[in-house]
């Protein structure tokens, strides 16, 4: 469901932005940094369809669906920081926090106990 | 320790019968020897402190006698033997290394040859293989031993059995605890775990150890209960099997021991065993690191990986080849055992009397390099755990022999009944007192005269009552395990046994099969990714410094990626990439909204609070 929300968020978000631009029109001139902004926001397509996977992997409690999912929030971490230190849109910080939540959910034992491999009977050997 | 005299027939009888079965790994060229022959050979020599090395005693005029009649030396001297000299290869062979090598050479091509496994690199990790490569750095600085000593020593050990072909071990019994100790003491004249198996370390002399605890019943019968195996410098439960285990591999009554190629530690089962050198971090940052991982798990519920990540970050791999496929001494063996050299009681001088080491002292400030002391003492010259304590040395000091564990338990129970009644007189006599206290307490109240009287019989009624609360709590305990004890001495006398692994945290086994089968590009990888990020990150400083940064984030996380992808982590690095990522955009976030996010914390609050009278409000 989190990650469904993720997904909607993000269209919700960049449809948002698409159309701010829409409305002023495409003038390179005095919209030209926000029409930049709302081009790299593109850059979060590809880990929104990972999202996407990896939600209905987490339907079907497939082990890859967590690996999906950790990418995914990692990618759209890496974006969103790439993003702040070059041009400081609005919309990261949501999207940031949106993550960082995400990623606790993620590493939280709970739900690594779920998505653990089976482990081996054999003990593992120490020093 | 009990230190009963044990006829020379009775003890050596007993070791002989219960004496282990060596297996040792294709490629070792050392095997257990008696100590006269080596001792012979030797020279003797002492180091004082900020002098040259001086030979005491020429080599071939040294006897087990002569060794221990040392004088008194000043502080820091250390007294050593040296068997081999760089010179004896070429007196020896009168062609220098060449005859030696040829020797080596033809051992290679032969079926005695040593076969490395996938490479031990291919097995830890990254920060691991790093960290080894500074290790052998670090070695060319330490004091070592030197590279031709292995091959001399070989020659020696050749030239010794060539007179006389022996396999002999040193023998001692003795009684401590209501345990018979047999203890087998094996003298190895190298260890060439370095230079032959790409171990940790070389040095003359080898000192290995087995015990054997037996029990003895009221005739007089004994039977076999624990054996312990020494490897490397553990200690401990973890070293300790019950003779009814099925690890403890048996010829007979002979337990079996698969012996480390050049390291010589003992195992249980064949195979190879990967031995982590580990590196403790410095003790405040250990201190704050845990402090970090216990907040991170408990408080925030994260997971949090390998529970063994101790206060160690940075290991350095050796493996221990103990295959089992070489030379085996003993019952049903290739070579069998000479009579044992026992070691009586009070031991003899060649024993107690020197306390040095017993081959070259390399002067190695982490004493890997250096050779060890002989059974008794440790390389400080203090007596050593195995020797005046063998029952404490592998755990067995609060295991009661069978025939002392009934005794033991009822002992105990009735130790804790006794108690139970002295807490219940204590408890009644409490109680009694803390109800007058409270009828005392209730006739003040609302006197204001005796408005201080009253504040005094309060606190001393708090006081009462917490500890008769502790009383109770410590008799409700102490009836339970009580009521343990006597399950458990029932279970003894229907003849139920313990789980024989029950007291086994960690066990070292070899490595698996699916560990074994590290793939060949993996092994390839291993060997050479850790100079290729260094070279990289060269190449970036030179050719690419304007975008020096990026590049090196780049390359950090290509290099972490396919170390992942080899080693089947990658969903740890997803996860550990992730973390550090979610911890840098919450400090943007903190950053940027510091006030805005504090604003919104006490609106938090004051609506939770408005909401939670509000509900009462309702009620």
């Amino acid at each position: 469901m989190l990650l469904i929300l993720e997904v909607i968020g993000l269209v919700l978000l960049g449809g948002f932005e698409f159309l701010q631009v829409q409305r002023g029109g495409i003038d390179l001139g005095g919209q030209r940094h926000q029409a930049v902004e709302v081009a790299v926001f593109a850059l979060f397509v590809p880990s929104a369809i990972l999202t996407l996977l990896a939600a209905l992997s987490f339907l079907f409690l497939h082990r890859r669906g967590w690996l999906l999912a950790a990418i995914a929030q990692g990618l759209n971490l890496a974006v969103c920081l790439w993003l702040y230190s070059w041009f400081q849109p609005a919309y990261v910080y949501p999207i940031m926090a949106y993550c960082a939540l995400m990623i606790l959910y993620l590493n939280s034992q709970d739900v690594r106990a779920v998505f653990r491999p089976r482990q081996d009977s054999r003990a593992s050997h120490g020093n | 320790m009990e230190t009963e005299q044990f006829g020379v027939e009775a003890a050596t009888a007993l070791l002989r019968r219960f004496e282990p079965v060596i297996r040792s790994t294709t490629g070792d060229r050392f095997y257990p020897m008696d100590v006269e022959p080596y001792v012979r050979a030797c020279s003797l020599w002492v180091q004082r402190p900020g002098e040259e090395a001086v030979c005491i005693v020429p080599g071939g005029e040294l006897s087990l006698d002569r060794l221990a009649q040392q004088p008194r030396d000043e502080a820091g001297a250390v007294h050593f033997l040296k068997f081999t000299d760089a010179d004896d290869l070429g007196s020896d062979s009168r062609g220098g290394l060449g005859p030696f090598r040829r020797r080596a050479r033809d051992r290679k091509g032969s079926k005695r040859a040593f076969k490395a496994g996938r490479g031990r690199l291919a097995r830890v990790g990254y920060f691991s293989r790093f960290v080894d490569a500074l290790y052998s750095i670090a070695l060319l600085a330490r004091g070592r031993v030197p590279g031709e000593s292995a091959a001399a020593a070989s020659v020696a050990y050749e030239r010794i059995m060539a007179e006389r072909e022996q396999y002999r071990y040193h023998g001692r019994v003795l009684r401590q605890d209501g345990w018979m100790v047999l203890q087998y003491w094996l003298f190895y004249p190298f260890n060439d775990w370095r230079s032959g198996f790409f171990g940790a370390n070389d040095h003359e002399a080898d000192w290995e150890k087995i015990f054997i605890y037996l029990s003895e019943s009221e005739s007089g019968e004994v039977s076999p209960e624990w054996v312990a195996y020494a490897a490397h410098n553990y200690t401990g439960d973890n070293l300790r099997r019950r003779w009814d285990d099925p690890e403890v591999e048996r010829v007979g009554e002979h337990p079996v021991i698969y012996v480390g190629a050049g390291s010589h530690a003992s195992y249980y089962a064949p195979g190879e065993y990967l031995t982590e050198l580990t590196l403790p971090l410095p003790s405040p940052l250990a201190r704050m690191t845990e402090t970090v991982r216990t907040f991170w798990k408990t408080r925030l519920g994260q997971y949090v990986g390998d529970e063994d990540g101790g206060a160690g970050y940075f290991s350095i791999p050796f493996v221990d080849y103990a295959r089992g496929d070489g030379l085996s001494v003993g019952e049903g063996g290739d070579r069998a055992w000479d009579e044992p050299r026992l070691i009586t009681d009070p031991p003899p001088d060649w024993v107690s009397g020197y306390r040095g080491l017993w081959g070259l002292y390399a002067r190695d400030p982490f004493e890997g390099e250096d050779a060890p002391a002989g059974p008794m003492y440790n390389r400080d010259k203090s007596v050593s755990r195995a020797w005046y304590d063998p029952v404490g040395w592998a755990g067995l000091d609060k295991v009661p022999p069978p025939t002392e564990a009934m005794e033991a338990i009822l002992e105990q129970r009735a130790d804790i009944v006794s108690r139970c009644e002295a807490l219940r007189v204590e408890i009644s006599e409490k109680s009694g007192r803390l109800k007058k206290l409270g009828a005392e307490l209730a006739a003040m109240r609302d006197r204001s005269h005796l408005d201080a009287p009253y504040e005094e019989g309060a606190r001393r009624v708090a006081e009462l009552s917490g500890e008769l609360d502790r009383l109770r709590a410590r008799l409700a305990t102490d009836e339970a395990v009580s009521e343990s004890l006597e399950e458990y001495a029932d279970r003894l006398k229907a003849g139920e046994r313990d789980p024989a692994r029950s007291h086994i945290v960690r066990a070292h086994r070899p490595a698996s099969e699916d560990e074994l089968r590290v793939s060949r590009v993996a092994e390839a990888w291993a060997a050479v990714s850790v100079s290729l990020m260094l070279i990289s990150f060269v190449g970036i400083s030179l050719f690419a410094r304007e975008h020096l940064i990026s590049m090196l984030v780049f390359s950090i996380a290509f290099f972490a990626f396919a170390e992942a992808g080899f080693r089947g982590r990658l969903v740890n690095l997803v996860s550990s990439a992730n973390i550090g990522l979610a911890v840098v955009a919450t400090l943007i976030i903190v950053y940027e909204f510091f006030w805005t996010l504090v604003v919104a914390s006490v609106l938090v609050v004051g609506l939770y609070v408005l909401w939670d009278n509000l509900r009462e409000l309702r009620r």
